[in-house]
């Protein structure tokens, strides 16, 4: 890297399936004005925006051109990216490279989504196009209703997540009540958060395991939410992040490496050569380029907290090993010492993570926010009671195949 | 800034209506040629930029099926939702930030998958503007035709001479879409009408359309080529939305053009560069463009065409290539712009090559009206 | 922060509709090769001449060679399941895919366990999404030994291939 630059302000909104009380734009413009007032700096003095959400889900085409209105862009540079599940990281990396490549001084990241905007549940209308042109390719070769209903609605709710977690299951010999208990540890730490979406205090892996099977190895209470939400960064150059702030959150490292498609299909209904989905190399490709330039050699010493994007707990398990911060296999083993607990040695998604708040477009800016506010020691309730010298913050999405990875800390990274 | 980049390479596939093969398959044929073109290999790229938009593309995540084609199998990749010159935007400053060297961009839209324009309705405010439905992008664009002609008093000749222009160059380049090499001013005058004073011939035609680029640091650039195309100024902007704008003026190109040109250390557009090539979605919107350029006082764009000075024989040619009037593969308009300004600067134009270019501006827009403008100023080694 | 509400009130809802009937995808024809192939219970792969993997169903590129998977290769209709699901028993206005009800609509029988699965055909570098036949949710594993299951008479559709049973061997 050769311009510095960190994290000054941090904005969300409260988050819950159905935000009735504001349009999109007032949503968005909710989330910009709360970090702007953390950083406490005014939109005049904002050089450009980077911008994105899922637009399938919102219903407008080009959101930003619209809500710009309300967040202050008229007259400024915006730069719109988006990547699936991913866009949230993408958007906040997208933020990073604007102040490190020297163009813009302070630049406000931001990113959303308002689910309870589309009609159908779950807000598929979305989702499904995601498929669509593919399935409709495949009807015009005789793709049989059974089939297709046999394989795709089972694992409706779950998707490959489903196969991913029993690939790993059988990897690392982790069980369902694994499951359980990150679900529960995701619930509690999320009560303690007060903009997540699925709170619920004292939640014991019993509860959990207490909800209906949707498709083995996942229950019920395994599944993330779909909620209406936005969250909004600050980045600041050197100068100005020092004058600005006193505990800034710099930037040590970013990446976000995709790899091939592992959902089981590719354009025009072609198959995959990615045998396992969960094994995730576009994860591990981002976390040693992103070490790297951090100068961390020992991820499982240097970080302290990690926020993963897991909207199942089966993927905190095996993010969190791709990330390097178990040894292979060996996550479930940390999980039951309690070792990803908020005052645990690894602390994985203290604000609840995914799994507890998922307004999809915003949920990889939302790691990256939460693992701020830990390197900020903002995160009030659910700050891990230690020293933070290294967050890492994951997203995830795509076909399963986009990975950000982004490492924030306490200083700037080493010099090459 | 802090480095310098340059392209170093570049290709387009050619731009037609319902081109009979798929979406992977252009993509890869063009970002295969992207990288011959350089001489260089996959393996040497270190990021990929795409640009593409959900809704053009009809598939939520547009990018997510085109990864292996595009290059970006184990790389480091991202995609903007705009014209491509936002995906080169975000490419320069990947490079700038210091950690990427070679950044491959992409950009396309397949516009025959779905009309285009009936997209762009989706884009206005969903909460008045489409529950009215009385706007479209054209209508917008119309209001803002009549407006600009009435203020400055500008006759409908004026605006049909850009199509003139524009679609007899395109004839030059093999490349394009709409070739009209003995159109005349009472021929666009006569040709359909869409919405009061906007004409068939005023609209691009709906183009399927592929490109990409190659961005390179400076010295990885050195090795790559001994034809390197700088970047040397860079300048983007949104405006309002639709209801608060001054739809008269181009206020976002201005200031896209003002950063650029500072960066770039241009004082007199007029003399400094040597060609334009613009994305004018709409003929009286390459009037507009101009004036926000700094090429002429405001209201007196006309008199460049008029005069013929943007001419392909001209002392500021604008468009050489057809521009967007020959060919709108949305997202890929203003990046097909910039591969453009690139070949006159490399000598690579061939039959519509203006002489003695060694600075050239590349101008890319999004959103009904231009709402977004994003300016490149590149230049060859002198 | 300033803008956290604690009471809301609902604001109007305006009704909104995106119609994407009108998109006209071009779709590729790699598919009809092996639609081809089923017709005579034939699994047909692409294969790459970078790489040497065999992908089934075949694909157009290949992105680790970033070149074009113009071969063709025919697999064994012996595999292995790399991966299953186990369904609870399907009910009744449970499930909707694309605003069908498989129970409902008949495809699925009230009661029923699906047990979808990953298989892996021998000779090929890639899974096969499909369904468990002829078994129960107990005998299912990773590494069990399946085969294909074709229907009687080919017609030359993807629904050709109905799954895969357990082998023998
Ligand atoms: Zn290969």
């Amino acid at each position: 890297m050769l311009r510095n630059a960190a994290i000054i302000g941090c904005g969300q909104t409260k988050h819950s399936g159905r935000r009735r009380d504001v349009s999109q734009a007032e949503l968005v413009s909710e989330a910009v004005h709360n970090a702007l007032e953390d950083a406490q700096v005014s939109m005049k003095e904002v050089n450009a925006l980077v911008v994105g959400n899922m637009q399938g889900f919102g219903g407008v085409a080009q959101p930003e051109l619209w809500i710009g209105d309300w967040i202050g862009a008229p007259g400024k540079p915006v730069l719109r990216i988006a990547t699936g599940g991913t866009t949230g990281g993408s958007v906040g990396q997208g933020g990073f490279y604007a102040v490190m490549s020297g163009l813009y001084d302070i630049v406000v990241a931001t990113a959303w989504e308002k689910h309870s905007d589309s009609k159908e549940a779950g807000a598929t209308t979305g989702l499904l196009h995601v498929a669509l042109a593919n399935f409709f390719h495949a009807f015009g070769y005789g793709l049989s209703m059974k089939n297709l209903l046999a394989t795709s609605a089972v694992g409706a709710a779950a998707g490959v997540a489903a196969y991913q977690a029993r690939f790993y299951m059988h990897r690392s010999g982790c069980r369902s009540e694994h499951f359980d208990m990150v679900a529960a540890k995701c619930r509690r730490n999320a009560a303690r958060n007060k903009y997540a979406h699925l709170q619920w205090p004292n939640c014991t892996p019993e509860d959990i395991h207490k909800t209906d099977v949707i498709v083995h190895p996942f229950r019920m209470g395994h599944v993330c939410p779909a909620s209406d939400g936005a969250s909004a960064i600050v980045i600041a150059c050197e100068d100005i992040a020092l004058k600005k702030c006193q505990r800034p959150a710099w930037v040590k490292g970013l990446a976000s490496y995709s790899d091939e498609e592992n959902q089981m299909q590719s354009e025009s209904g072609g198959g995959v050569g990615v045998l396992d989905p969960s094994e995730q190399m576009g994860c591990r490709l981002s976390a040693m380029k992103a070490y790297a330039q951090a100068g961390i050699k020992d991820p499982q010493q240097e970080i302290d907290v990690a926020e993963i994007y897991q909207p199942v707990p089966s993927q905190e398990l095996f993010f969190s090993e791709k990330l390097g911060l178990f040894d292979e296999g060996k996550a479930w083993i940390a999980l039951e010492k309690g070792e990803t607990e908020i005052n645990g040695r690894m602390p994985c998604d203290p604000s609840g993570g995914v799994n507890a708040t998922n307004a999809i477009g915003s949920s990889a800016l939302q790691r990256i926010l939460e693992a701020g506010l830990q390197v900020m020691g903002k995160a009030e309730d659910h700050q891990v009671p230690k020293k933070v010298r290294n967050a890492v913050a994951h997203g995830w999405g795509g076909v399963t195949n986009y990975v950000t990875v982004t490492v924030l800390g306490e200083t700037p990274a080493p010099r090459r | 800034m802090q480095r310098r980049v340059a392209i170093v390479g570049y290709a387009q596939s050619e731009y037609q209506f319902d081109v009979p093969r798929t979406r992977e398959d252009q993509v890869f044929d063009v970002v295969k040629a992207a990288l011959r073109h350089a001489g260089i290999l996959r393996e040497e790229v270190d990021s990929v930029v795409t640009a593409s938009s959900d809704f053009l593309d009809g598939r939520t995540i547009s990018n997510v099926f085109l990864s292996m084609a595009v290059g970006a199998y184990q790389k480091d990749e991202s995609k903007v939702e705009e014209d491509g010159t936002g995906a080169l935007l975000y490419g320069l400053m990947r490079i700038l930030a210091g950690t990427h060297d070679v950044v491959t961009v992409e950009a396309h839209t397949l516009a025959s998958t779905i009309n285009p324009h009936q997209i762009l309705f989706y884009a206005l405010d969903p909460l008045f503007d489409r529950q009215v439905g009385l706007l479209n992008d054209i209508a917008a664009s119309a209001i803002q035709a009549r407006m600009y002609m009435k203020k400055y008093s500008v006759p409908e000749e004026a605006v049909a001479m850009v199509s003139v222009k524009n679609l007899a160059n395109a004839a030059l380049n093999p490349l394009t879409h709409r070739k009209m090499p003995d159109l005349t001013v009472e021929e666009v005058l006569n040709s359909k009408i869409y919405y009061e004073p906007i004409r068939e011939l005023m609209i691009p035609p709906i183009t399927d359309g592929v490109c990409a680029l190659i961005l390179a640091s400076e010295e990885k650039a050195r090795e790559i080529t001994d034809r390197p195309v700088w970047i040397e100024g860079v300048g983007t902007c949104q405006d309002h939305y639709l209801r608060e704008r001054n739809l008269t003026q181009l206020e976002s190109l201005q200031k896209a053009a003002a950063q650029a040109y500072e960066m770039a250390g241009i004082k007199d557009p007029y003399r400094e560069i040597d060609v334009f090539e613009v994305s004018e979605r709409f003929a009286h919107e390459e009037l507009m463009i101009s004036e926000a350029l700094g090429l002429a006082r405001e209201g007196r764009g006309q008199v460049l065409i008029e005069k013929g000075l943007t001419g392909l024989d001209g002392e500021i040619p604008i468009n050489p290539s057809g521009g967007a009037l020959s060919a709108d593969p949305i997202c890929a308009t203003g990046l097909t712009r910039v591969i453009e300004a690139a070949k006159q600067i490399r000598e690579e134009a061939e039959n519509h090559q203006i002489l003695g270019v060694t600075r050239a501006l590349a101008h890319g827009q999004f959103g009904i009206c231009a709402q977004k403008n994003t300016v490149f100023i590149l230049g060859g080694d002198r | 922060m300033a803008y956290l509400k604690d009471q809301r009130r609902e604001t109007m809802m305006v009704e909104g509709s995106w119609n994407i009937g009108a998109y006209r995808y071009k779709g590729s024809t790699q598919l009809q090769e092996y639609v081809d192939g089923l017709k005579e219970k034939k699994l047909i792969g692409s294969l790459c001449p970078g790489c040497g993997k065999v992908i089934v169903q075949p694909r157009n590129i290949c992105g680790r060679c970033h070149r074009r998977m113009d071969k063709r290769m025919v697999v064994s209709h012996k595999g292995t399941i790399t991966c299953f699901v186990i369904s609870p028993p399907i009910e009744k206005g449970k499930y909707k895919i694309i605003g069908i009800d498989p129970v409902e609509a008949g495809i699925i029988q009230e009661g029923a366990i699906l047990v979808p699965v990953f298989v892996r055909f021998d000779g090929a570098d890639s899974n096969i999404n499909t369904i468990l036949l002829n078994s129960s949710p107990e005998q299912v594993h990773i590494g069990m030994r399946v085969k294909a299951v074709f229907v009687e008479n080919p017609e030359g559709k993807l629904s050709d291939l109905e799954g895969v049973e357990p082998l023998k061997e």
